[in-house]
């Protein structure tokens, strides 16, 4: 009976894709035990953060699309108030203030609004899906800025990019004139100047060290070299699974949460890293046939929007302890530790799954 | 836009998207390609360099000790706290930083700017050496609050008899660019890896490589913070050896005493095997002064000096030999078989030469009568060596000066050695390019030409005549012991294989073999005895040392000697209490003790000293009391 019941709810879970999730999963906690070291709270940590997300992911493949839809707006608000928040309640780390704690939990406002925006825009564009025009994208636009600033403001220049490529994504997909970006792309250009004086001495620095790590090498270009040296180190076979001395010895920072690519370089090598990327590609082809194969504007434009912002989020921190970007802080989505970063992660899979199963609900 | 056209778009964008991804992770699978594969070695060897270190262990040097084992050179555990310069650290606010714990003098800031300017080498250098114990327990309580600053423990050399045989001892100092480049060429370079100093002169110099030992090292392996995780290897290192010497401390104190205030050098030699057993060269010098590099006022001052302290005078001194080399001109008389006794001349004070050109006048004016070349000696006769000299010649001479060795080095252990000179037709000829004069070979004769000599070699050679082997040669070193103190290898003085440059090629008497004794003719036997019965006569009444044999409960043989420092005009009468200290003549003496059995053989040169025999006679008879007292 119970068993007939349990079946019923894992009926809209997409079996290819939850094992390649699954494949990823394990491969991150296989990760993360080498690199927290004799940090087995991390690791408990870590798997319960895995469960609430798997829950959550099974709970969301079974709810009705039309409740997405309707929900939207709601939740873009609620997100927007909480975002709000963190400049009132909020907690700093690192230097920045992104954290708020509700009902003891920490969590990061930031990492929520990756889902509500998407939400917000494709049901903005579903609603006026038959009159999209430049006043349609202009509300799209004000839509994304809000939040921006907010998270501009914690400050968390990385996320606050993130988030405003991710909602640029659905904004282009809804058919945002291509003279219209090329213009875009030509005014940032120009603005830049004055938006690099508008950063924050430790961004700049970031940024700079980009271009030259060496050039503070005990300073803002230390993690990055370190990080490089890590990846280098491990060769095509890697050193081995808890054999990273760059990771074992600490000579890398944060190998739990943002560093964690590294570590699995160095312990795993090139091999690993081509294996993993296959995963991605897996991962990344599913998902795109699968918003290719959606009936309507707001599930596609939702997924499409959900599997950018997990792909750039995992560029991102790839790109940063690789040294092509510079170190902004930001997680690898179903692999770096932290219970936000997961659950978010697993949710919008869950999302994605239930625009997937119901896609005939919602008729255009 | 319709919706069918807005599918269509949708359809077209998200692939773009999908390539856009794609093309993206793509090139960070080309940056770990680059990372992983092509600067593998790189990045390995970095990530090597990032936990593996080397720290060297040094090797202690080894202590010098005198024959008796008093300690000349030793090692003194000593603190210091040092700097890495490359830290580039503000050395004021590193004064005033540790202003609680230990004062750093502004000479201490001067001391380190002239190392670091001079530095190749360390890693860190002293800011403050030799911390006294309370400052060391207030440093380590308050460390955690000087990360910059490292304590260290090392061994310091110390020359705890000061002055005393400065010269043969030596001194290190801090390595510096020459010496590097020395070292890399003869490859040992590496094997000064943590060492500081090196030895520059004297035993510490020509024993570097016994006393230096081997530097060991650990390699550990540490963390970001630079925790030792664990040691990998250990090599230990391997100390240097202990140098046992020749030299007897008590005697060497006894002559340096006798000496006084006098300049010049004194060497005490047995016979038997050429160890050295007092070495003096005077005025002395304080070694401890350069261990971490002199300061410029003690430099100005030595170096400066016109008595020249760090001249070492025993072996880079040049002086000429004067009348202590009648006996080896003497020697070679006989063997060309003039002059033999019975053979007398009446001295009238002076000699005329052959063709009547030139007078030369003895140092006695009113000459000695009848003299044979026995009392030509113990009265150190002038005319009678004159004359000598003509009908000799300077070729035969040298002949028999070579064999002792006058004009080459004597290869004693010892740097910087001077071969003299022995004076020759045609040296003059390629050193002036001038003619030779009869009048130069009767100077020559009595060692006041150009001959010249240092005052081992004038030691070496009165060992000679009472052992007449060609390998004899002077030795500071006695043995070395190991670093485990089990085994000590004695090191037979004569026997080991010489540092051959220059090295006698023949026997005193002309023949090729190493035990002279039974080889050698008897009647050059006969001539070496009748010499040597002359030399006894030098300190029996009449002789030019008579003094010494009143006074002494056994038999001295010697001979004086007096070398000028300027010659007199024609008519001008030397006047020693007339003449300013620096332009009075050298004294000079050889001697040997006792007479029938010689257990020690002196040669001294009292610089300015005036007559031989008043000066440097009794220093002579001082260390021949030490000597032969405490054999007894």
């Amino acid at each position: 009976m119970i068993n007939l019941r349990l079946s019923k709810y894992l009926n809209n879970i997409d079996r290819f894709l939850i094992v390649l999730i699954i494949l990823l999963l394990s491969i991150g906690l296989v990760t993360l035990v080498s690199a927290a070291q004799q940090a087995t709270a991390i690791i408990g940590n870590q798997i319960i953060n895995i469960t609430v997300g798997i829950i959550l992911l099974v709970f969301l493949s079974n709810v009705d699309p039309k409740r997405f839809l309707f929900l939207a707006p709601h939740l873009y608000i609620l997100s927007l108030i909480l975002l709000a928040s963190v400049i009132f309640f909020g907690f700093e780390s690192h230097g920045a203030k992104r954290w708020i704690n509700i009902l003891f939990f920490n969590f990061q406002p930031s990492e929520i609004i990756k889902i509500t925006i998407p939400l917000m825009l494709a049901w903005l564009y579903h609603r006026y899906q038959n009159t999209i025009n430049y006043r349609t994208h202009s509300i799209a636009f004000i839509i994304l800025a809000i939040p921006c600033v907010f998270i501009l403001d914690q400050p968390d220049l990385g996320t606050a990019i993130l988030i405003f490529l991710s909602g640029l994504i659905v904004i282009f997909l809804a058919g945002l004139s291509l003279r219209f970006i090329v213009v875009s792309i030509f005014s940032f250009l120009l603005a830049l100047p004055y938006l690099w004086s508008t950063l924050h001495l430790y961004q700049q620095n970031r940024i700079m060290s980009l271009i030259d790590p060496n050039r503070d090498p005990l300073g803002t270009g230390y993690h990055s070299i370190q990080s490089m040296i890590a990846i280098g180190s491990g060769g095509f076979l890697g050193k081995g699974w808890s054999y990273g001395g760059q990771t074992q010895l600490n000579f890398l920072p944060e190998t739990s949460t943002d560093f964690i690519f590294s570590v699995f370089g160095e312990e795993f090598g090139f091999l690993g890293i081509f294996i993993l990327f296959v995963l991605y590609f897996l991962i990344l082809y599913r998902c795109i046939d699968m918003a290719q194969k959606m009936q309507n504007t707001f599930s596609r434009l939702i997924t499409a929007s959900l599997v950018f912002t997990l792909f750039s989020s995992s560029f991102v921190n790839i790109a940063m302890v690789s040294g092509v970007l510079p170190i902004v802080g930001a997680p690898l989505p179903f692999v770096s530790y932290g219970g936000t970063s997961m659950v978010v992660s697993l949710t919008m899979i869950g999302i994605i799954m239930s625009l997937h199963s119901n896609k005939s609900l919602i008729a255009n | 836009m319709d919706l069918h056209n807005f599918k269509y778009t949708f359809k077209q964008r998200l692939n773009f998207i999908f390539g856009f991804l794609i093309f993206i992770f793509s090139i960070l699978l080309i940056k770990f390609f680059y990372l992983q594969i092509i600067k593998f070695d790189n990045y390995s060897a970095l990530a090597k360099s990032n936990r593996i270190k080397i720290i060297s262990i040094p090797a202690i040097r080894g202590q010098i000790l005198d024959r008796n084992l008093e300690i000349l050179a030793a090692n003194k555990l000593i603190y210091t706290l040092e700097l890495d310069p490359k830290n580039k650290l503000d050395i004021n606010e590193i004064k005033k930083k540790l202003s609680n714990i230990v004062q750093i003098s502004n000479y201490d800031i001067k001391k380190y700017n002239k190392t670091l300017k001079e530095n190749y080498y360390s890693s860190t250098i002293p800011i403050k050496t030799n911390l006294t114990n309370t400052q060391v327990a207030k440093f380590i309580a308050n460390q955690y609050k000087y990360p910059e600053i490292s304590l260290k423990q090392k061994f310091s050399r110390t020359y705890p008899k000061q002055q005393t045989g400065a010269h043969f001892i030596g001194y290190i100092n801090r390595i510096n660019k020459k010496d590097i480049e020395r070292l890399k060429k003869s490859g040992k370079f590496e094997s000064y890896m943590g060492l500081d100093h090196i030895g520059k002169t004297g035993i510490e110099f020509f024993y570097e490589d016994k006393l230096h030992g081997y530097p060991g090292y650990k390699k550990i392996e540490v963390n970001a913070k630079n925790d030792v995780i664990r040691t990998i290897e250990i090599i230990e290192p391997i100390h240097g050896e202990d140098i046992i010497l020749n030299i007897d401390y008590k005697i060497q104190k006894v002559a340096e005493k006798a000496f006084g205030k006098y300049k010049g050098a004194m060497v005490a030699l047995d016979p038997e095997n050429g160890a050295v057993l007092a070495y003096i060269s005077q005025p002395s010098f304080n070694p401890n002064l350069f261990i971490n590099g002199i300061d410029e006022s003690n430099w100005r001052r030595l170096s400066d000096s016109i008595h020249k302290p760090l001249i070492n005078r025993v072996v880079s001194g040049i002086y000429p030999p004067g009348s202590t080399l009648k006996p080896f001109v003497a020697l070679a008389a006989l063997e060309n078989n003039i002059r033999r006794p019975p053979f007398s001349i009446i001295d009238k004070g002076f000699y005329n030469m052959p063709n009547q050109s030139k007078t030369f006048s003895d140092w006695k004016k009113s000459g000695h009568g009848k003299v044979d070349i026995i009392k030509a000696i113990a009265v150190s006769c002038d005319t009678f060596f004159y004359g000598l000299g003509i009908e000799l010649g300077i070729p035969k001479l040298n002949i028999v000066l070579k064999r002792f060795g006058f004009g080459q080095k004597t290869n004693i252990d010892m740097p910087n050695e001077k071969a003299g000179l022995i004076a020759s037709a045609e040296w003059k000829k390629r050193k002036y390019n001038k003619k030779w004069y009869q009048g130069e070979t009767a100077i020559t004769a009595i060692g006041q030409g150009y001959t010249q000599t240092t005052p081992i070699q004038l030691a070496l050679a009165t060992a000679k005549l009472i052992n007449p082997d060609h390998t004899l040669r002077p030795r500071l070193l006695k043995y070395v012991i190991t670093p485990n103190h089990m085994k000590s290898k004695i090191i037979d003085s004569n026997k080991e294989t010489s540092h051959s440059q220059g090295a006698l090629e023949f026997n005193l008497f002309g023949k090729k073999t190493k035990s002279s004794y039974s080889l050698v003719n008897i009647n050059k036997i006969n001539d070496l005895n009748l010499v040597k019965k002359a030399m006894a006569l030098v300190t029996k009444e009449g002789g030019t040392a008579a003094f010494i044999g009143r006074t002494s409960s056994y038999d001295v043989s010697a001979k004086t000697g007096t070398a000028q420092v300027f010659s007199l005009k024609k008519n001008e009468v030397y006047d020693e209490s007339k003449l300013p200290d620096k332009l009075k003549d050298h004294a000079l003496f050889i001697a040997f003790a006792p007479s029938e059995k010689p257990q020690l053989v002196i040669a001294i040169v009292v610089e300015n000293g005036g007559h031989g025999g008043a000066t440097a006679g009794p220093i002579a008879k001082k260390v021949f009391d030490a000597y032969l007292n405490e054999a007894n």
